[in-house]
């Protein structure tokens, strides 16, 4: 290219994608990071216990598929999924309860920090177990399909948790019968310490699909728009019975597994590397060349988010823990009273 | 009334339910077409669809957890699992997901499922279709553990199941399908989950049992009463919860009890139902609390001969009842 020569300024037209729409990614990317690294903070600072699993780095991998989905579509996450939550519209309040483990959240601090869930946002609250979500979220496609609603599901997992038996089923089935779900693999190339050469013997796990009889595709996880635009082509075919799509989205979390992983397996050559694909300066750049940002507008909405945050962590903070009690609540419906024992 | 086998009370259920309640589907293998290699769910395909009667690929962990989400998100499913030996690849499912959403959830998602699984010995299965591995899933809170021994229960237990609100492990066992027959009510009926059946009013010892034991243990109860010792017998129908008030007060009665359980004896139902008898009601006990199990070691060995000396019968029944008696 002669130097001389100007490079040609996207379009929206270009993109296909309104105004709005690139906006909204922004902000869902934007309180994803700040929310992801506010805990990591306050993790180091001591003020909750367990660990803290962040996936900063990975931030367009979960916004990008999860913006626009509708309340009554199901989300199955596993545990690097705040982004999902973010934008399924979990709000923070619960999600920084969640973490604390206070009376507030919605599982009265019955699970460990990163397991956010809400049955009004259609966001399944995760167990531990790697790839069960998928399982689970697959069930609630079928169920979608047999009662002829339009609703879809969309499951988050590694390229870790495509190792698994039950996942292989969850995916073997939903090809069988065509069911409304996208398969979102969030490949950051690591399973705690282990490389994703080790999970499996194929340069792409977007590959599989072909073996389930759906169509897969590995894209750039670091470009919120690419993400978007594959998850929205495959929400139409989902919701038009065309059956599910693997979207394999290539990213990398830039912390350890959690936060007492120190993740010196990795090279820092590796997370230099990556860390300079960051996926929100790119949107950010995209955005201001087409006159939608401007750095006013990012303090601007930074400082929203902080002082939505900052609110936040006020109210998980006063909150109570959970009477000791609670531990006997929830088990069964209300039939089934659990025995108790004194000592 | 009408005169009816154990699995024909079993289909009948499946039955109404599903005409009572669309939200009502079954996933299993073999089950839609072929109306299951039992039989159980013959008849169901065709008059309610391939969508409500699904055969499954040969996928346990799917089988269950895919139910799991489909009862998050209104239905009512009831997988089948088509031998419970085979049940341990959709453990993961049924312990992770099944038994916890609603406490992880804090109660905002809940899982309405019934899993049928078809278990027992007695029927020359071997070591690969005779287990039941009913203490795997007694273990786990948030999970409700049924084990009907007669049609009637079959059919009430199945249906209280259904339009409950927990996840349910439903064990058929495989033996009784066809060898007990009773006269059921045709109207609709439910058998509460959670409460025991006394079989047999006795005075001189409890014998407690479920499935497949209940009918050991009654014909041993005939054979005692001709030597003029009457037993209490009660059929524990639901293990998880099990129906401790009507346990122990039979037991506070007799003084005596004998608890019988196909299963192998380490950690099992029984094991559980023995040390609350002496924590609570120690007192009351004029001899051990004895148990008759199967043996330990893998449920169950296939030559007919060692099958037989596996489970408990009613000469083993009776021995051990005799013991505790002279004790
Ligand atoms: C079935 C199961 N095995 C092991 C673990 C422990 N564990 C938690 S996350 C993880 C690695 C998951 O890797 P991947 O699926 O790639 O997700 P990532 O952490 O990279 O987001 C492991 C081994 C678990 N939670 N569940
Ligand atoms: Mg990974």
């Amino acid at each position: 290219m002669a130097a001389n020569q100007t490079v040609a300024k996207p379009s929206l037209k270009q993109i296909g994608l309104s105004e709005d729409t690139l906006w909204g990614l922004y902000y869902y990317l934007m309180k994803t990071r700040l929310l992801d690294e506010r805990f990591r903070k306050m993790f180091r600072q001591g003020r909750y216990a367990g660990t803290y699993f962040s996936a900063v780095g990975q931030e367009a991998c979960t916004v990008g598929a999860v913006y626009g989905l509708r309340d009554e579509d199901i989300i199955g996450p596993s545990h690097r999924e705040i982004g999902a939550a973010v934008t399924k519209g979990i709000p923070i309040k619960e999600m920084v309860a969640q973490v604390f483990a206070r009376s507030t959240s919605v599982d009265k601090g019955k699970t460990h920090p990163c397991h956010y869930g809400s049955r009004a946002k259609g966001v399944i609250n995760p167990a531990s177990t790697v790839a069960g979500q998928t399982v689970v979220a697959t069930g609630c496609a079928m169920a979608f399909k047999i009662q002829k609603k339009d609703n879809i599901a969309v499951a988050f997992f590694g390229e870790g948790a495509t190792a698994r038996g039950g996942w292989h089923e969850a995916l073997n089935y939903a090809g069988i019968h065509k069911l409304p779900i996208l398969f979102v693999c969030q490949n950051n190339l690591w399973a705690e310490s282990v490389p994703a050469r080790l999970q499996g013997a194929i340069e792409k796990f977007s590959d599989r699909a072909k073996a389930y009889g759906f169509p897969g595709v590995t894209i750039d996880g670091n470009d919120v728009v690419e993400v978007h635009k594959t998850a929205q082509e495959a929400i139409k075919r989902a919701r038009a019975g065309e059956g599910p799509t693997f979207i394999e989205c290539m990213t990398y979390r830039w912390y350890g597994h959690s936060e007492i992983d120190p993740a010196d397996y990795r090279s820092q050559e590796e997370l230099d590397t990556w860390k300079k694909k960051d996926p929100i300066p790119r949107h950010e750049k995209l955005l201001t060349d087409l006159g939608i940002l401007t750095p006013q507008k990012r303090e601007a909405l930074v400082e929203e988010i902080d002082q939505e945050i900052d609110e936040a962590v006020k109210f998980a903070e006063e909150s109570k823990y959970a009477e000791p009690e609670e531990a006997y609540r929830d088990v069964y419906s209300e039939n089934f009273p659990v025995r108790r024992d004194e000592y | 009334m009408k005169n009816t086998t154990y699995i024909e009370a079993i289909t009948s259920a499946l039955y109404e339910e599903m005409e009572r309640d669309e939200s009502v589907f079954m996933i299993g293998e073999d089950i839609g077409l072929y109306g299951g290699v039992f039989k159980a769910t013959k008849g169901l395909q065709k008059r309610f669809g391939e969508e409500r009667v699904i055969d499954s690929p040969i996928s346990e962990a799917y089988i269950v957890g895919g139910c799991v989400g489909a009862a998050m998100v209104g239905m009512r499913p009831v997988p089948e699992i088509q031998f419970a030996d085979f049940i341990t690849p959709s453990m993961d499912q049924i312990i992770q997901q099944a038994a916890k959403i609603r406490y992880r959830s804090g109660g905002q998602w809940t899982c309405p499922m019934t899993v049928r699984v078809c278990c027992g010995g007695e029927v020359g299965g071997g070591l690969y279709h005779s287990q039941i591995n009913e203490q795997w899933f007694f273990s786990q809170p948030g999970l409700i553990v049924v084990m009907p021994s007669t049609p009637y229960d079959a059919k009430g237990l199945l249906k209280s199941a259904i339009r409950g609100e927990d996840p349910v492990i439903y064990f058929e066992h495989k033996r009784l399908y066809r060898s007990v027959k009773e006269e059921i009510p045709e109207d609709d009926f439910t058998v509460p989950i959670g409460k025991a059946a006394i079989r047999r009013e006795g005075k001189d010892i409890t014998v407690v049992a479920y499935g497949l034991m209940c009918h050991k243990s009654m014909e041993a109860a005939n054979i005692l009463e001709k030597e003029g010792v009457t037993v209490e017998l009660i059929d524990m129908r639901s293990l998880l919860p099990w129906d401790r008030e009507m346990i122990f007060e039979s037991v506070k009665k007799t003084s005596r009890a004998v608890l019988v359980q196909e299963n192998t004896k380490t950690g099992g139902v029984m094991a559980e139902v023995s040390a609350s008898i002496t924590e609570e009601i120690f007192d009351y006990l004029d001899a051990p609390v004895t148990r008759v199990c199967g043996l330990d070691v893998p449920m169950l060995p296939f030559a007919p001969p060692l099958e037989h000396y596996f489970l408990p019968n009613a000469e083993k029944i009776v021995r051990a009842v005799r013991k505790v008696l002279e004790y």
